[in-house]
């Protein structure tokens, strides 16, 4: 029971991670219907930032979150601008071989300019926890736990309650008509993309904190955001929350009764049966199928 | 306008294509008194890093051998030439590239990065009637194929935790009699886990747990938890440098403080272990093919201490056992064409065959399936930030740490 209880815990915390990966990446799916296949880049890109802001001036993790998420802003708002929105009105298969495309770039240059190594930013107290009966809490994992439960909750209020995040969601539902409403669009998209790439970034600071990272790792990122945008409902930022923690859950579980070996078995026999089940996703609404494409 | 862009194309791609095959022409060896090697590594993608280490490594050894002149075969001087191709850390591009480098009429095979690579190579050679000399392919499974061209200078993956059970057996006092042994679920990793568990048995320890991941995992935390209950005296990774990383890390985390300590094959040698963990690291023992302690000589390199100072001179930065396993596969070539006195492939190969000499890396002798099965593994431990030798004992060797403290009070 004490095994079951701790798997359960360190599950949930280490889900929590996976779904500020995802949060940013359902964002743009949902938004752009583009698949960023490059979204696990950004993730590592900002783990880089951090650490350099932490080894060059000393910065903890937490700090150079910030930096890294307001650095990555800027480049996905660029990245968004410059070049998707070129592709942005062609068949999906373009967007994923630009994506795709970008994130063999980014991860080639991660790996000239830092080496393949595994890296990991130091801090003295994320390794450190406190038990609750025998069940071992980390410091480090509950306030990635906390953090990416407090960024979705700010995502979900600032698409809500502001008028850029209207205008984020109106574009996301209709492209043509929110123009007619004299949204900038391509203003809108880079923006979203930008926000995505902050998230991602801000995770990469957080799993550099309490995990290792190292520029080959982009692919296994992007993959399991996919299953839990997938999973959670496209385009909704309390899906992929719920989704990152179930999937979370179900890996320790499974880890735990199964072997190990079957990590990935388990995430995507999750996945089949929730699409069996509930197709547009754990919180999908159809909401977002009533989007009008043109 | 378009039309000359074109054919501006054409051209440019044309003049790439000559550029490219120019490099890989040029009979085995014949040409101006140059022999030409291939290798196919790992210089970017998952594996650059080692891949990078073991150019390095070759590289080392060519200029080393060049600045005496060369090798000597049958009286005459032959300069080294490597080609280097990208396999992209992918084991069938490696095996591709070989193949291409036999179109090109290169023979000489030094091995690529890794058990995955060297395997899929190997086929590739044996079909071929290529030599390779692998350096970095440690798999007992590309020995157990029959094939007559592959030939290793490294120790067998079985030998991996083996040593540190030997170690621990020998030089910890209490004696571990409780064993969990975490592993990787490639094969070079599984088979060096399986032969440790039989290690351990022989040495009277008590194997309680044997659990599995997949290679490169981040979190082993499923594992570590289910082993927690057990309080075993040592546990042992057969893994790569991510999982022993995250060994160490969600150990700490979950609170699993083994009563002797921690033993982590390939992670621990690597000096990115101790940068990332800090003093999590300290008092982790780990398995090198290579140390500055390794015992042997030979002509061209000196001692392993020689060697240590050399690369350090040359590159920067302290050898790796990556930069030493590379230098000794090209050593073990030139060994062989200097013996055979020829640089017909059978005869180099029946030259290997029959090597029988001390080198900087330790003996090397070949089995009939073309192992170096005799040379020892060292057991290295992290001692206050530093890798230091600990087994087998001898000169410049430090007593073990045993046993290791809790998290925290290292």
């Amino acid at each position: 029971m004490a095994q079951f209880l701790q798997a359960t815990v360190y599950g949930l915390l280490q889900g929590s991670l996976y779904a500020l990966v995802a949060v940013g990446f359902s964002l743009v799916w949902g938004v752009m219907n583009i698949v960023n296949l490059a979204h696990g880049a950004f993730v590592i890109m900002g783990a880089y930032v951090a650490l350099e802001a932490n080894l060059t001036f000393g910065l903890d993790p937490l700090i150079g979150m910030l930096i890294a998420a307001m650095a990555l802003f800027v480049f996905g708002y660029l990245v968004q601008r410059l070049l998707i929105n070129l592709v942005v009105n062609a068949p999906i298969w373009m967007t994923l071989l630009l994506t795709f495309g970008l994130e063999l770039f980014c991860v080639n240059v991660l790996i000239a300019v830092a080496t393949g190594d595994y890296r990991s930013i130091a801090t003295s107290y994320a390794a450190r926890g406190f038990s609750m009966g025998s069940v071992r809490v980390p410091y480090g994992r509950l306030i990635s736990f906390v953090l990416a439960i407090t960024l979705t909750a700010a995502l979900a209020a600032f698409m809500n309650r502001t008028r850029t995040g209207q205008a984020i969601r109106a574009t996301g539902m209709d492209r043509v008509t929110a123009r007619l409403m004299g949204i900038n669009v391509r203003n809108i998209y880079a923006v979203t993309f930008g926000i995505a790439a902050a998230l991602a970034a801000a995770c990469g600071a957080l799993i550099g904190m309490v995990g290792t990272f190292s520029p080959p790792g982009a692919g296994a990122l992007t993959l399991r955001s996919f299953v839990i945008a997938v999973l959670g409902g496209l385009g909704n930022m309390w899906g992929a929350l719920a989704g990152g923690l179930l999937l979370g859950a179900v890996e320790a579980w499974g880890g735990q009764y199964l072997s190990g070996t079957l990590v990935n078995a388990i995430s995507f026999g999750v996945l089949i049966l929730v699409l069996i089940v509930r197709p547009t996703g754990l919180l999908g609404r159809p909401f977002y199928e009533a989007r009008v494409e043109v | 306008m378009r039309i000359r862009i074109a054919l501006g194309l054409v051209v440019l791609l044309a003049l790439a294509s000559c550029g490219s095959e120019s490099k890989v022409t040029g009979a085995g060896g014949t040409a101006a008194g140059t022999i030409k090697l291939g290798a196919a590594l790992s210089l970017t993608g998952k594996l650059a890093r080692e891949g990078i280490l073991t150019r390095e490594g070759y590289d080392y050894c060519r200029d080393k051998v060049n600045a005496q002149g060369g090798v000597k075969v049958a009286g005459k001087f032959y300069k080294l030439a490597i080609t280097y191709q990208d396999d992209k850390s992918t084991p069938d591009t490696a095996a591709q590239l070989v193949d291409q480098m036999n179109d090109g009429g290169i023979k000489f095979i030094l091995g690529p990065y890794g058990s995955a690579s060297t395997e899929a190579a190997a086929a590739v050679v044996e079909k071929n009637g290529q030599l390779m000399i692998d350096s970095a392919g440690a798999d007992n499974a590309i020995f157990a194929k029959g094939y007559k061209q592959t030939f290793a200078v490294l120790s067998p993956a079985t030998t991996y935790v083996t040593a540190m059970v030997k170690a621990a057996a020998e030089l910890a006092s209490p004696k571990p009699k409780t064993v969990a042994i975490l592993s990787a679920d490639d094969g070079f990793s599984k088979t060096a886990a399986e032969a440790g568990a039989k290690a351990a048995r022989s040495a009277g320890m008590n194997v309680v747990a044997t659990e599995f991941f997949p290679n490169g995992a981040t979190d082993v935390s499923s594992e570590l938890t289910k082993v927690k209950p057990k309080h075993v005296d040592l546990i042992l990774g057969s893994v790569h440098l991510a999982e022993g990383i995250a060994i160490i890390k969600q150990s700490q985390e979950l609170g699993v403080n083994p009563k002797g300590g921690f033993g982590l094959t390939v992670a621990v040698p690597t000096p990115t272990f101790v940068k990332t963990l800090g003093k999590a690291a300290n008092d982790v023992i780990g398995s090198s093919q290579w140390t500055p302690q390794t015992k042997g000589r030979d002509s061209l390199f000196g001692s392993a201490e020689d060697y240590t100072t050399g690369i350090r001179t040359k590159l920067g930065h302290a050898p790796e056992y990556h930069n030493a396993e590379a230098s000794a596969a090209c050593l073990a070539f030139i060994e062989a064409a200097n013996k055979a006195g020829s640089l017909d492939v059978g005869k180099v190969r029946d030259a290997l065959a029959s090597l029988d000499v001390d080198t900087f890396f330790g003996h090397i002798k070949f089995d009939s399936t073309g192992k170096n099965a005799d040379k020892p593994m060292s057991v290295v431990q992290v001692q206050n930030g530093q890798l230091v030798t600990v087994w087998p004992k001898g000169p410049g060797t430090k007593p073990l740490v045993w046993p290791t403290p809790a998290f925290g009070r290292r």
